[in-house]
């Protein structure tokens, strides 16, 4: 094949096509005579920065490296010769052994990752979040302010003078304060029961985000599954909560949780604590009526379940 | 607090053009325009996120918007056959040889496969037997024929298998590493992009068919390749003579991989998922495919690039290659 162009040819075809531009500045009209042609090649010549590695110590290599006599292990003993256990004492009983040890580790302590409202104004401030938009899980993984999945996600009241932003916000948990201090900014939150997995899947868009607990009961099966077949794909549900202590937190309206709603009038979010019902005692005149119509004035009594979570 | 700098930048331009008393409408477009002519029409509220109450102000980032050509070639006439801008954030790096060192190091440690492995005198096979008495000889005493002071006894400290020798480098400083190696390529001119899936040799069909069919002798095919590829190669100062050349083509290309199978003193092929930086640096030129070089910058970009959005544009950093010109 005749080549119809050198590639010195073709490499000139692409200077010549820069457009001259006036020269703006110093720097572009030194740029022409620093063209400077070395044989080396590249690879020869790559290095990192000066100072970017310190210089290995060699011991024991004379004296004039400051290092030489004892190498720095100063004289005599387990210390020049082999290695002593950090936590020896130096003969002393170890703490450990006089005093015991102090505390545990909760194992079962939930691991939240935990973030400020604070946080959350300076990232609507720069337009990473959405305001008009209800703040979840996947919200705050798109703005990059969650990057690891931990067990859930705790809102704190960090920088709350801050907060200015009318924010609707569902997490795991809140503080007090920081419900006070998004409420007081005309905000809204609910706490929502979540696992890692299910933020996972929420992240990952195979799950709808909501604050409605699942219903349960043989009658919701067949709304559930016509409106299942509805959608364009299989979506899996978000879990509630099983363990007691999980249940009375999202139970409390004080926690803003989203099962509080389930609460009857007067009950306790406590499953464990019952309060007990308030009986209006009667008075002495309506007993006296009762007494005369020989049978209780109210009827037989029914029973009356306070504590029904489900049906 | 990253707006703080643009922000008191453009106040700073502000500031300039109206000590120059310029004419012409600042960048900030605070001032009313004479030459615009005033609607009656009521105005309709400005789209955008009104609700955060000082975005309003907020000043565009100052963007460059600076260029740099490159031709595209047919291969392997070298025709020019189009001509596209790049952007200087992608071929037109600023040199930097600790980056390179940095990012081949790292390739280098990650290559290594860490299985040179030799025996200790436990592992040399042989009986434990005392060579001869402990006295008497007149010799050395000696305990086993595997003690590492013997010849042909084991190894007393040499490599064991399965060492890890990878290292970690910033994600952002390889990224950087892979275009300042591009960028040096394209400023020597050696850098030369050929059309779209475009890198192939060409070699006549019969000639082919003669070799599938077995009709043509091993020896023959060989001569014919090298001989060609040599031509081929030499006259456009890709061969030997100016330094090797590196092909990366997206697939393999049976014709050139065959070819250069046979002549690999001119330059070597590869995909594009078979280089790294210090395959770009190591030949006298790089031949690569338009697309190899789209995806090799794509890849490559992550520290000009945002993966959140900010009033819901995601900067997804600057267009990699606009048409300029086209022949014919």
């Amino acid at each position: 094949m005749p080549p119809r162009l050198s590639i010195l040819q073709a490499t000139r075809f692409s200077r010549a096509a820069v457009e001259p531009s006036p020269a703006t500045s110093l720097t572009a009209l030194f740029a022409g005579l620093s063209i400077q042609f070395r044989s080396a090649h590249i690879l020869a010549s790559l290095s990192d920065n000066k100072g970017a590695y310190n210089k290995r110590i060699r011991k024991g290599r004379g004296p004039s490296s400051g290092k030489g006599k004892t190498s720095g292990r100063g004289h005599k003993g387990q210390r020049q010769h082999g290695h002593v256990h950090p936590w020896f004492q130096g003969g002393q009983t170890p703490l450990i052994r006089s005093k015991g040890q102090k505390g545990f580790i909760n194992l079962h302590k939930l691991d939240m990752t935990e973030i400020n409202v604070g946080t959350i104004q300076k990232y609507i401030d720069e337009g990473r979040l959405d305001v008009k938009k209800q703040i979840t899980v996947k919200e705050l993984w798109d703005a990059k302010l969650l990057t690891r999945l931990r067990d859930g996600v705790k809102l704190l009241a960090g920088g709350m003078e801050e907060l200015k932003a009318p924010i609707d916000i569902m997490v795991s948990r809140a503080s007090t304060q920081a419900i006070a201090a998004v409420e007081a900014a005309g905000g809204k939150v609910v706490t929502r029961y979540y696992t890692k997995d299910s933020m996972a899947r929420l992240i990952k868009g195979l799950s709808i985000s909501t604050d409605k607990p699942l219903p349960v009961g043989r009658r919701h099966v067949a709304k559930v599954l016509e409106e299942h077949r509805a959608r364009d794909k299989f979506y899996y549900r978000l879990p509630d909560p099983t363990g007691r202590k999980d249940i009375e937190y999202y139970r409390d309206p004080a926690h803003r949780g989203y099962m509080s709603h389930l609460l009857q009038a007067g009950e306790s979010p406590s499953l464990f604590y019952k309060v007990p019902p308030q009986i209006k005692k009667r008075t002495i005149a309506e007993e006296k009526a009762a007494a005369k119509l020989g049978r209780d004035a109210s009827g037989p009594k029914k029973r009356v379940d306070t504590m029904r979570l489900w049906e | 607090m990253a707006g703080k700098t643009p922000r008191s930048l453009a106040e700073a331009m502000k500031a300039l053009s109206l000590a120059s008393g310029s004419t012409r409408p600042t960048i900030l477009g605070k001032f009313p325009n004479p030459c615009a002519a005033k609607t009656m029409a009521t105005e309709a509220p400005r789209p955008g996120n009104s609700h955060i109450p000082y975005s309003e102000e907020r000043i565009p980032l100052w963007r460059p918007d600076a260029k740099v050509p490159l031709t595209i070639h047919s291969f392997p006439s070298l025709e020019p056959k189009s001509l596209e801008y790049w952007s200087v954030q992608h071929l037109h790096v600023p040199m930097r040889k600790d980056l390179l060192h940095l990012a081949i190091v790292y390739e280098g440690d990650n290559t290594r496969q860490g299985t040179a492995h030799v025996k200790n005198a436990w592992e040399v096979a042989g009986s434990h037997r005392k060579l001869y008495r402990q006295k008497g000889t007149g010799m050395a005493r000696a305990g086993w024929k595997q003690s590492p002071i013997r010849k042909g006894g084991g190894k007393a400290h040499g490599p064991r298998k399965n060492r890890d020798f990878t290292t970690q480098l910033t994600r952002k400083v390889y990224d950087q590493a892979w275009r300042i190696a591009l960028s040096y390529r394209y400023r020597r001119g050696e850098l030369i992009v050929v059309e779209e899936n475009g890198l192939e040799l060409p070699v006549r069909q019969d000639f082919v068919d003669l070799c599938k069919a077995g009709t043509m002798r091993p020896e023959l095919e060989e001569s014919f390749y090298k001989r060609y590829v040599a031509e081929v190669l030499n006259a456009q100062a890709l061969g030997k003579a100016a330094g090797r050349t590196l092909f990366v083509a997206k697939n393999r290309r049976d014709l050139l991989w065959r070819g250069l199978g046979f002549a690999g003193e001119h330059g070597e092929v590869a995909t594009i998922d078979e280089i790294d930086v210090k395959d770009l640096l190591e030949k006298g030129k790089v031949v690569m495919e338009r697309n190899v070089l789209k995806e090799l910058i794509a890849r490559h970009q992550c520290d000009l690039v945002n993966q959140f959005a900010i009033h819901g544009w995601v900067n997804k950093g600057p267009p990699i290659g606009q048409l300029a010109l086209k022949a014919d």
